[in-house]
């Protein structure tokens, strides 16, 4: 570990509550020049973690949210044939239709390859892809290389960049992939660790509103039946909501009466189990 | 170093590689690691690549330096031991009676549960004796974190368990329900079952691909060339027939209608039929099985590709399978035995299957399961089990 490392060690952004012992994988992971991999439910601040990382260590980030469809050399870059078309026939643009390499264009993988300071590269949601693409994308984060077939070129990365890799499935990846990334998965936060959260996302909240809120959020989550649970970005906004209204009182909730519930349940189905069960219990 | 560790985790199942084991030492040996508690998550993060293994890793962490803090025996071995010894009984029960000190036929006389819970009490009182809690002292020589200076109180580990160390946090078994054997949820049914998805290109090439054409049509120096391209279809038909009756069945009704819930929303083409404990010459398309029946012959109809689950305990009485007139109600008087009409099932759908919510440990016990299993693969509901399923139903022979 060099001593610029040290120094850049990542401690949490301004709106990321990190528990420590992911700070410590966060930290091991970018000693090793490794690729993170990170799972858990929606809402668990996968995707935020990325953005807190390259907040606080002032790196910029470049974000790959892959899709069903795509096929790594999306990821990497796009030869743009219908502007050289374009251009060989109008003629009236000042790239050279004869240098292939004027209409190469890097994707997000290839962006953070050729930048001149160290990113940080989440890939987002890799589980949407086929196994294919999966591995594919790890031999060529492996390498830090990858060919420009047009023009026969190397890309080589500059500074290696700080990946991040985020699934959803519950499902595992392939092998080979796993084998290549550093694991980790994140929990749901428990309620202490919650009402840090929202504190850092309202940092003057009313304690008698915070209290009543993750503890309601906390019994709703309960609900067997539904199939989509309110998740942290789910109380964040229905705090934001009941902050906004100024006919809401606290009381209200302890009360039973629970406002903007659909702010929490989103599916129909779950938004009426939830106003069944809530009007049969109290929090 | 550590490479006891390394192979306890190999031998409890846990899937680590060499490769990862040789991270972890450069990373211990680039000074990253510099306590146990650095260690846990570290080896973790980079030895463990799934959740479903926090929890064996946690107890085998626990177990590996449990000389730490820790001196009564961990749940782990204590399961391993008792899985050995259930296989040494059914090899060889004269041995193992003597080996516990009572005789055969009181031993004949336990069920396999009522057996491991005796050996178990026998094997914690010998723990005790043994042990004394000193065995798993010699980790700390081998260890580079020392553990002299590791001090029990003082080191914590877990952003939201602060008060706790290292080899607590792994006693805790926080990934308990993420585990393979753990309880399987609806968002694991789901995942599996998405499996079963299978998109094939069918019908007349009737679709412009774009993105191809235009490629192409650089290709060919501006030229048009149009390329069309078949459209994708879900072609996949499945028939869920679930066990839906009885006494026997109602443990597992929860479970199967989480399962049902989400097979309903997974496939295009999905029929769901109801029976009660085995199929006769009708299968029912309601839930009470009272209005809608169908008949099984009617199979034939059906695409043969269509695969066939069945969901059901497979438990009854031997006999309502194996005789003529079998059922147990009155009004199914059809003259050939169950057997028969399973067998005709199977042959009529290649791909075909038995989920038994029943785990899979207690099937020899069962006669009529045995008889089952030998028409239909049986699968255990279980993320494995279903995975296991999922292959077998998606081969392609």
């Amino acid at each position: 570990m060099s001593t610029e490392e040290i120094e850049r060690t990542f401690s949490g952004g301004t709106k990321y509550v990190l528990d420590e012992e992911l700070a410590k994988i966060v930290n091991i992971t970018m000693a090793l020049e490794m690729p993170l991999l990170l799972k858990g439910e929606p809402g668990t601040g996968k995707t935020m973690l990325a953005y807190a990382i390259a907040e606080s260590l002032r790196m910029p980030l470049i974000v790959l949210n892959v899709k069903s469809s795509m096929k790594l050399i999306d990821a990497l870059y796009q030869y743009d044939t219908l502007t050289r078309l374009n251009d060989s026939r109008f003629g009236d643009s000042k790239r050279d239709i004869s240098n292939i390499e004027d209409y190469i264009k890097m994707g997000k993988i290839g962006q953070a390859f050729v930048a001149d300071e160290r990113a940080v590269l989440l890939i987002d949601e890799i589980d949407k892809a086929d196994t294919d693409f999966q591995d594919d994308m790890l031999d060529v984060l492996d390498q830090m290389e990858f060919d420009i077939l047009e023009i026969d070129k190397t890309i080589k990365a500059k500074q290696r960049p700080v990946i991040v890799i985020t699934s959803n499935a519950k499902k595992d990846l392939s092998d080979p992939f796993l084998g290549r990334c550093n694991f980790h998965h994140i929990a749901f936060p428990e309620p202490d660790m919650m009402r840090e959260i929202v504190q850092v996302h309202f940092p003057d909240i009313n304690q008698d509103l915070l209290e009543t809120a993750v503890k309601g959020f906390y019994r709703l989550r309960e609900f067997k039946e539904v199939e989509k649970k309110p998740a942290t970005r789910e109380l964040i906004n229905w705090i934001r909501a009941m902050n906004a209204d100024p006919d809401f009182r606290v009381k209200d909730i302890i009360k039973g009466d629970i406002p903007y519930l659909g702010v929490l349940f989103k599916k129909s189905p779950d938004y009426a189990i939830a106003q069944r069960a809530v009007s049969r219990y109290r929090l | 170093m550590f490479t006891e560790f390394f192979y306890t985790l190999r031998q409890v199942g846990v899937p680590v590689t060499p490769t990862s084991f040789l991270r972890l030492q450069k990373a211990l040996s680039k000074g990253l690691i510099n306590s146990v508690d650095d260690f846990y998550i570290s080896s973790r993060a980079i030895l463990i690549k799934s959740e479903r293994y926090f929890d064996l890793f946690d107890q085998v962490f626990a177990h590996h330096f449990k000389g730490v803090e820790l001196s009564d025996p961990t749940e782990f071995d204590l399961s391993e031991a008792a899985k050995a010894l259930l296989d040494a009984w059914l090899k060889d029960p004269q041995a193992i009676a003597d080996a516990l000190g009572i005789d055969e036929d009181s031993l004949a006389h336990l069920s396999p549960e009522e057996l491991i819970n005796y050996f178990l009490e026998r094997l914690k009182e010998q723990t005790e004796a043994h042990h004394g809690g000193s065995k798993w002292i010699g980790t700390g020589g081998t260890s580079p974190v020392g553990h002299s200076g590791y001090h029990p109180g003082g080191m914590r580990v877990g952003g939201m368990s602060r008060n706790k160390s290292a080899v607590k946090v792994a006693m805790d078994r926080r990934y308990r329900d993420y585990s393979l054997a753990g309880p399987l949820t609806r968002t694991h049914m789901g995942e599996a079952l998405k499996r079963l998805r299978n998109m094939i290109p069918t019908g007349p090439k009737d679709r412009v691909n774009i993105d191809e054409t235009i490629y192409q049509t650089m290709k060919n120096a501006g030229e048009i060339e149009i390329i069309f391209e078949r459209s994708l279809k879900d072609k996949l038909k499945v028939i869920l027939v679930i066990d839906n009756g009885g006494w026997s069945m109602d443990p597992y009704i929860d479970m199967v209608q989480s399962l049902f819930d989400y097979s309903r929303s997974q496939f295009k083409d999905l029929k769901t039929y109801f029976f009660h404990n085995t199929i006769y010459d009708y299968l029912w398309v309601d839930p009470p099985r009272r209005s809608k029946p169908y008949a099984v012959d009617e199979f034939v109809r059906i695409d043969p590709e269509t695969r066939f689950i069945i969901v059901g305990d497979a438990s009854m009485a031997p006999y309502e399978i194996m005789a003529t007139d079998g059922s147990i109600h009155l009004e199914e008087r059809s003259g050939r035995p169950s057997i028969e009409r399973l067998q005709f099932l199977a042959d009529n759908f290649r791909h075909s299957a038995w989920l038994n919510p029943k785990s899979s440990v207690e099937w020899p016990y069962t006669r009529t399961i045995n008889i089952i299993r030998q028409i239909f693969p049986m699968f255990e509901i279980t993320l494995d089990g279903l995975e296991k399923m999922v292959t077998h139903v998606m081969s392609k022979n």
